[in-house]
């Protein structure tokens, strides 16, 4: 009988293992975006100080060298690979196929990154030590090093969303995949958000000199480069938008209203924020300015990645990994079959190779169990099964209704894939018929 | 786990190039990252005896804030070099290394976050000391301890993959599934063999550290060479150390006897003596990295036997080769890896050598690398764009 090399399932109660990721993964983008967003930065600061003859600027690279040092690099560098793991704990098959369609995409990154985190020692440590010249040079390096490492990491991640055309499935070429519809208004969105957060930590330090005159100056400069790379992430943004899949957009009419309202909002904050930098200075205080950068974090970029995860639903990587780790599509380009056929025919119980053999056939004293495991495997990528569950709790999806009524919606509407967010989970009647059973089980002893 | 559910769990995708070429970069970089990873933790080791040491004797007084300089570098550096064998392993051994992740799952998510307390408590401690301040040593001690603990997941996620046969024992227990990720099995000896590579690296690391100074003048002949005889001692009762953990490990796994092991005892002896009586420690510490490269090998050795006893093997793996991507390594990792990271080397072993300043513009073979470095990476975001809208147009239009 045919199976399918799906791994064992790790679960994360109540929140859900994707929502681990999603917490590392916005740690990470903070500290990723604000270290090539400084690097940028830096070389504009350089590139100043040493036509303008001015050693006042150097003190301040120093002081902002530290923190981009300390900040991005030390958290960058280790969440950047923890995005990585966290998702192949709860992703694994999705995150496999991104290592076998770009390893060497990842491991050209990986020597930018080499030359990085080389670099930003030299780059802080040197200032002072070596001609201001050369100085100058590895700064221009530096940065054009940071922006590769977006240039690299932007295909693959646009990918997860999807290719944008036919081409990468019939051929299974990298550039195919890479250079997706989406990659370069995500790559030129991402450019944007970084110059205007190295604008924001620039504020941070630039809030703490005690040079008044150059305090005024570079606040005034990071308030105008702020304003800058927020208006390019808002026209990228809205470009992108135009570039997603149809069953992402179909998502995001359901959060449209809600996203619409606080994208206002952050507009209005950040540009009264950006613009008190440029007119009224002084107004700018250390403790204002790490608020700021906490309201970008927790109000920006935290539903924005959550946003994202949510709307390449059903898939978690180019439109035929399901989120459940199985394979939803075709791949003729790269010898991939589509699972869900196989699944209907023979049932998860019977495919999967890490159910164990006391629960491959249902009786009805494991019916439960085998019910609870089913659902675990099918759903719990996207939902917590928990009755006290915070991620799309699955069982708030079923109150009132009766094992019946569950089971009807499991053949008719899952099995077909009729909701286009939802992957397509066609099984056997008494595999279906378990999962009805716990459902309603559940929300029995409720 | 037999041989048809193995080779199950590989990506139908295939790999995207001949797996020997990422089994032998895993073997290199491991190697990278294995140097970084014992130094670091041997520098933060001995540090933490030198903030005891510093008020009262001279010379722990300047080598303790090196030695911690030296740790939050290499820590860095390992993170960094630690990336690339990662990467490589889950190409060609992706069945042992997404189940593991997943059994683990937890573990894995609780190493991210004690490397990152660990490492930002580093640089608490790099402040702390250099302050002066007395709660120094207990950060230095905690963040040595969660960054061993790390080291003791990475070990434990290593070990449990070579482990086939008792994934399913550990997944469903007596039957009942277990989807907590807690999957915890370490295997001492190794891990304490591995550990104990820190003590020679940091020997090594002292001896270097004497031998760069002496034509520097920045310190005393007398306190130098009370360095390097240190850093001989503690490579030399390293190695011994070594050299016991390692027959005990082999015993252990019932390897005691097989050539591979014979040829690490023998190198392992090798490097006892020569760490000690060879005057020149730069010839020394190039040796030990081959030591390590000889340790990695070994590693993989045991892997390989392990997965093709049970009818996995990796240059089976299907074929599905990527030109273009991996020409665009090939090209970077050869002109950025290769003068971005000599530019950068060199500027630091000449800034180390002059009395504080350097003037980079006058050295001709340094500028010559800055102008290089700056056509590469140019000429790199040119390529991208035109390749990137070339496709981006054939396929779309």
């Amino acid at each position: 009988m045919e199976q399918i090399g799906m791994f064992p399932l790790f679960y994360f109660p109540e929140i859900g293992s994707a929502w681990i990721m999603g917490i590392t993964g916005t740690i990470h983008i903070l500290a990723s975006h604000t270290s090539v967003g400084a690097a940028l930065l830096f070389a504009f600061l350089a590139h100043k100080a040493y036509k303008e003859d001015r050693t006042d600027l150097y003190e301040y690279m120093k002081k902002y060298g530290m923190f981009l040092l300390i900040f991005s690099y030390v958290v960058g560098s280790i969440t950047g690979p923890g995005i990585w793991y966290t998702a192949t704990a709860a992703s694994p098959r999705g995150i496999s196929a991104l290592i076998h369609n770009f390893v060497w995409v990842w491991a050209t990154e990986w020597v930018f990154f080499v030359f990085e985190v080389v670099g930003v020692f030299a780059l802080v440590y040197f200032i002072n030590k070596i001609d201001r010249k050369t100085h100058l040079k590895l700064t221009y390096s530096f940065a054009l090093a940071s922006v590769g490492t977006l240039f690299l990491i932007i295909g693959i991640i646009s990918f997860m969303m999807w290719p944008g055309n036919d081409a990468f499935y019939q051929t299974g070429s990298v550039s195919d995949a890479f250079f997706g519809l989406t990659t370069f208004p995500h790559l030129f969105l991402r450019v944007g958000f970084m110059i205007m957060m190295s604008g924001v930590i620039g504020m941070i330090i630039a809030s703490a000199l005690s040079n008044k005159e150059l305090k005024i100056e570079l606040i005034r400069k990071m308030g105008v480069i702020s304003f800058i790379g927020g208006f390019i992430t808002l026209i990228s943004f809205m470009w992108y938008m135009t570039t997603l899949p149809d069953n992402a957009k179909l998502l995001l009419e359901i959060y449209m209203a809600d996203m619409i309202r606080d994208k206002v909002i952050l507009i209005v904050v950040f540009s009264i924020y950006f613009a008190i930098a440029i007119l009224k200075p002084l107004f700018i205080n250390r403790a204002f300015a790490i608020t700021m950068l906490f309201v970008v974090a927790i109000f920006g970029l935290w539903p924005g990645e959550k946003l994202r995860e949510s709307i390449r639903k059903p898939y978690v990587v180019g439109q035929y990994v399901y989120s459940n780790q199985i394979m939803g599509r075709e791949v003729p380009g790269k010898n991939i079959k589509n699972e869900v056929e196989i699944i209907a025919k023979h049932g998860l119980l019977k495919t999967n190779v890490w159910i164990p053999e006391r629960l491959k056939t249902i009786t009805e004293t494991n019916k439960l169990e085998v019910g609870k495991l089913l659902t675990k495997i099918a759903c719990s990528n996207c939902h917590s099964l928990e009755k006290t569950g915070k991620f799309r709790p699955l069982l708030d999806k079923f109150k009132g209704q009766d094992k019946d009524m569950i089971k009807s919606f499991l053949e008719y509407s899952l099995a077909t894939g009729a909701i286009p967010y939802m992957p397509r989970i066609d099984l056997p009647d008494e595999e279906f018929d378990a999962i009805a059973t716990w459902i309603a089980n559940q929300n029995k002893e409720n | 786990m037999n041989a048809d559910i193995l080779n199950l769990l590989r990506d139908p995708a295939g790999v995207p190039f001949y797996p020997i070429v990422f089994q032998g970069l895993y073997i290199l970089t491991w190697a990278l990252h294995a140097l970084f990873v014992f130094l670091s933790i041997g520098s933060l080791g001995l540090s933490l005896y030198g903030t005891y040491k510093q008020k009262e004797d001279e010379t722990w007084k300047v080598i303790t804030p090196h030695l911690i300089q030296t740790g939050k570098l290499s820590v860095s550096l390992l993170i960094v070099l630690g990336v690339a064998p990662l990467l490589f392993t889950q190409v060609i051994y992706d069945p042992n290394w997404y189940t593991i992740n997943t059994l683990s799952g937890l573990w894995v998510v609780i190493f991210i976050y004690t490397l990152l307390v660990g490492y930002s408590m580093y640089y608490w401690y790099y402040y702390a000391n250099k302050k002066g301040s007395s709660s120094s040593k207990l950060i230095g001690v905690i963040s040595f301890c969660l960054l061993v603990f790390a080291g003791l997941l990475m070990h434990v996620f290593s070990v449990q993959s070579i482990q086939p046969e008792k994934w399913m024992q550990w997944y469903a227990p007596n039957g009942v599934v277990d989807t907590s990720g807690l999957t915890f099995n370490p295997e001492n000896i190794r891990f304490l063999f591995l550990m104990s590579l820190s003590i020679p690296a940091i020997g090594l690391f002292l001896q270097n550290y004497s031998d760069f100074l002496q034509s520097t003048k920045k310190l005393s002949i007398e306190l130098l060479e009370r360095v390097k005889n240190l850093g001989r001692k503690i490579s030399t009762f390293g190695f011994f150390i070594n050299l016991v953990l390692f027959l005990a490990w082999t015993f252990q796994i019932n390897k005691m006897a097989d050539i591979y092991t014979i040829l690490i005892v023998v190198f392992t002896v090798i490097m006892l003596f020569i760490s000690n009586k060879m005057n020149n420690s730069y010839f020394s510490s190039i040796l030990f990295i081959v030591f390590l490269l000889a340790i990695s090998g070994f590693r993989e050795y045991l892997r390989f036997n392990i997965m093709n006893n049970l009818g996995y093997n990796v240059y089976d793996y299907p074929l599905n080769i990527e030109w273009a991507s991996v020409s665009m390594f090939i090209l970077t990792f050869l002109s950025l890896g290769g003068i971005g990271v000599t530019f950068i080397g060199t500027m630091a072993w000449k800034v180390g050598k002059s009395d504080g300043y350097f003037d980079a513009s006058k050295d001709k073979a340094v500028t010559f690398m800055a102008n290089s470095l700056l056509w590469i990476l140019s000429s790199w975001c040119v390529v991208y764009f035109a390749w990137g809208f070339f496709v981006l147009f054939k396929n779309s239009l």
